[in-house]
């Protein structure tokens, strides 16, 4: 293959003025059509409009030209686009490069100098372009089948979204009942839905579904492989006895859900008074309480007044809150406590009105459908909100009072800042929420962890429930503080997405991987040191000539792509396709001599 | 330091409106209020609504400058009627006169 006899077409887009107000597209025209081996060189308004496209198909139809350069905005954008219309004019897509003009140079660019600038960059991606090989995209075969980890709400309902497409699921939770937290949850926010019916409704479809394998008292061992063919080692109990599965699997979901804040001891008083207790308790003595009278009653004693602390355990502030043991400060919001606080201050103002309410908050962030609601509801039913600063905290202590056992001193800077005792009977934590600990299987996968501790997807908003390593996805709160909407939202979103996935029963990845060129390669292993992504790279024996020797050997379903293997390699024996050595030095070779390289 | 107590609304109601609750501590009444006069009435509408009844009874005097001109009732987005409640405290610090 030749690089000298490529007829490359060099196609260059005004972007309707975003380009051409500052960059001389003409006259940049002009001067790429002298360069070598251009033998098109064309304008349009849009390039990527149909008119745009129909020029670059045309051109291949009648074999004018047989490499690509569109000059536009960022790849980003467009690339899967210009590779259509190849594809679409009978040729091979990776005959394709890209000059990005915009945000490189017109963005950023004026005058002459966009214009020389927008020269250099068509001048070395058509360089590069002719030693661009027609590539197949790597296509590997894949499992009809995920692994989801964990069972709460998240990944019940992964389980049960991903099952109804027809793909079986293997579905692993540690403790010996599915369900999670919302086992423990009553009424939930803002609606006021019974947790246990959601529960039901989600849990008959998934226990009788012939596609969902379901594994409680579960570990997870070890997990390798990639995308389409990870293999799974768990250890389940069952009678007792550890048993060893192995789990041959497509995709994993991440659905490993999420904790509640425990208070340090002394922390508005938790350890040192029994009243003292958190939203989690309430929810459950407001599920098991049975009393019918006026007031709410604890362990027989009757609340007259009960304190609510909003943003215990969340939105801490470094020099001012206590880190935990391994330092760690939940700085975030944890979202979901006011309105769940707000949810059982109304219930309980509704169901017992002798007892009265104050909530004690920083600020009340009620951000959801239906949870401002909740805010309003909770004036109407006349509980009494007091504000502190978080450098101020309320502090709880024994009130040496007959009628109440506790009082809350508190700074509200409602009150403009006066110092008051507040009466109570009670007082309740809102909790925040804290990501499982799931670092044993976050580092066998190499997943992301946030420095919140939370796992971390690869955009928040373009790629929400994916990690950057392909065929693992994730949702719920493993991944940040949502409500249990929230929560199937995104468990929802990720079985959509592991289906898609599987749904072909292969899976094609982008060819841009390392190849090995077997005659130059001596066996050395200095790639495999470099390589970043185990079992990407692995020496083989094989037999030349009788005599056996050792060759590097690429999975390209593995390979990042990076090119770490082709910078060590003694021999030059391996590198990357479509950005090969070679074409970085004929791009540097055609920026230096302005565009003219021969 | 004062001692909030949530049974002062229901000593009230004798002679007030029970709408202090509604406030949500904007200040609109407070900022509209032509006195301008230290926070006034939202101070009083506050102490309504955590039941200072000391702090009520310690700054009555506060209540014989309002003119009953009507514009923070007017104004307020929550229909907590401050000027009502203003009208209501009146009737209750005279209720609890004390000579001193």
């Amino acid at each position: 293959m030749s690089e000298n006899n490529k007829k490359v077409g060099v196609y260059i887009c005004y972007c309707g003025g975003n380009i051409s107000d500052h960059v001389d597209v003409e006259e940049v025209r002009n001067r790429v059509e002298k360069m070598p081996g251009v033998t098109v060189a064309r304008t349009n308004m849009f390039m990527c409009s149909d008119p745009g496209q129909e020029m670059i198909i045309e051109d291949l139809k009648s074999d004018k030209i047989d490499r690509v350069v569109v000059a536009s905005c960022a790849p980003s954008l467009h690339e899967a686009t210009f590779r259509g219309a190849i594809e679409r004019a009978g040729s091979n897509p990776f005959i394709y490069d890209h000059a990005n003009i915009r945000e490189q140079v017109s963005w950023v660019h004026h005058g002459e100098t966009a214009t020389d600038k927008a020269t250099l960059l068509i001048a070395a991606a058509s360089a590069k372009s002719k030693l661009l090989k027609p590539l197949e995209p790597i296509r590997v075969e894949a499992k009809k089948h995920t692994t989801v980890i964990g069972g709460g709400i998240a990944g019940i309902k992964t389980a049960l979204d991903i099952a109804q497409k027809g793909i079986e699921v293997a579905l692993i939770e540690k403790l010996p009942i599915l369900g999670g937290r919302l086992n423990s949850l009553d009424r939930l926010a803002p609606f006021g839905e019974k947790a246990s019916d959601i529960l039901k409704e989600l849990l008959d479809p998934v226990l009788n579904h012939n596609a969902i394998t379901i594994h409680t008292d579960s570990k997870i061992e070890t997990i390798k492989g990639y995308v389409g063919n990870f293999s799974l080692i768990v250890t389940k109990k069952e009678n007792n006895k550890d048993i060893k599965l192995n789990i041959e699997t497509g995709a994993i979901v991440m659905a490993t859900g999420s904790v509640s804040y425990t208070p340090l001891n002394g922390e508005f008083g938790f350890g040192q008074h029994e009243q003292v207790i958190t939203l989690q308790d309430l929810i459950t003595l407001l599920k098991e309480n049975k009393s019918s009278g006026s007031s709410l009653e604890v362990n027989g004693k009757r609340i007259k007044n009960m304190v609510m602390i909003h943003c215990v355990g969340s939105r801490q502030i470094p020099g001012i809150h206590q880190p935990k043991e391994n330092g760690q400060l939940n700085e975030y919001c944890s979202r979901t406590c006011c309105a769940a606080l707000l949810n059982a201050a109304n219930q309980i103002r509704e169901k017992f009105p002798e007892t009265g309410i104050y909530e004690m908050y920083r600020d009340i962030r009620t951000y959801g459908r239906g949870q401002e609601e909740l805010y309003e509801q909770a004036s109407k039913n006349k509980v009494v909100f007091m504000r502190y600063e978080a450098d101020a905290p309320p502090v709880v202590s024994e009130s040496n009072h007959s009628e109440y056992p506790l009082k809350v001193k508190i700074t509200d800077s409602l009150t403009f800042n006066e110092v008051m005792d507040v009466p109570a009977d009670l007082v309740v934590l809102a909790t925040g929420i804290e990501p499982d600990n799931v670092s044993d299987i976050a580092s066998m996968m190499k997943l992301p962890i946030g420095t919140d501790q939370f796992l971390l997807e690869v955009h928040p908003k373009l790629r929400p429930v994916e990690f950057s390593i392909t065929g693992i996805f994730l949702g719920g709160t493993c991944q940040a503080p949502m409500d249990t909407g929230e929560t199937c939202n995104a468990a929802g979103a990720a079985a959509v997405k592991a289906s898609a996935l599987l749904s072909k029963g292969y899976i094609e990845l982008d060819p841009f991987v390392a190849e090995v060129n077997t005659d130059k390669c001596q066996g050395h292993g200095a790639c495999i040191e470099a390589c970043l992504k185990e079992g990407a790279l692995t020496l083989t024996e094989v037999k030349i000539d009788g005599k056996i020797v050792k060759k590097a050997q690429v999975t390209a379903a593995m390979c990042l792509g990076c090119g770490a293997c082709a910078a060590v390699c003694p021999k030059k024996a391996i590198d990357i396709n479509g950005w090969a050595l070679k074409q970085y030095e004929d791009m540097v070779d055609a920026i230096v001599s302005d565009g003219f390289a021969v | 330091m004062s001692l909030v107590n949530l049974d002062f609304a229901e000593e009230l109601k004798e002679y007030s409106e029970d709408t202090a609750l509604e406030c949500f501590n904007c200040g609109t009444c407070a900022a509209i209020c032509p006195l301008v006069h230290d926070n006034f009435p939202r101070r009083m509408i506050r102490y309504v609504q955590i039941g200072a009844r000391q702090k009520i009874l310690e700054n009555s005097d506060e209540l014989w400058r309002c003119l009953h001109c009507g514009l923070c009732t007017h104004t307020c987005p929550r229909e907590a009627d401050p000027g009502e409640i203003i009208l209501g405290l009146k009737r209750f610090v005279v209720a609890n006169f004390r000579r001193s």
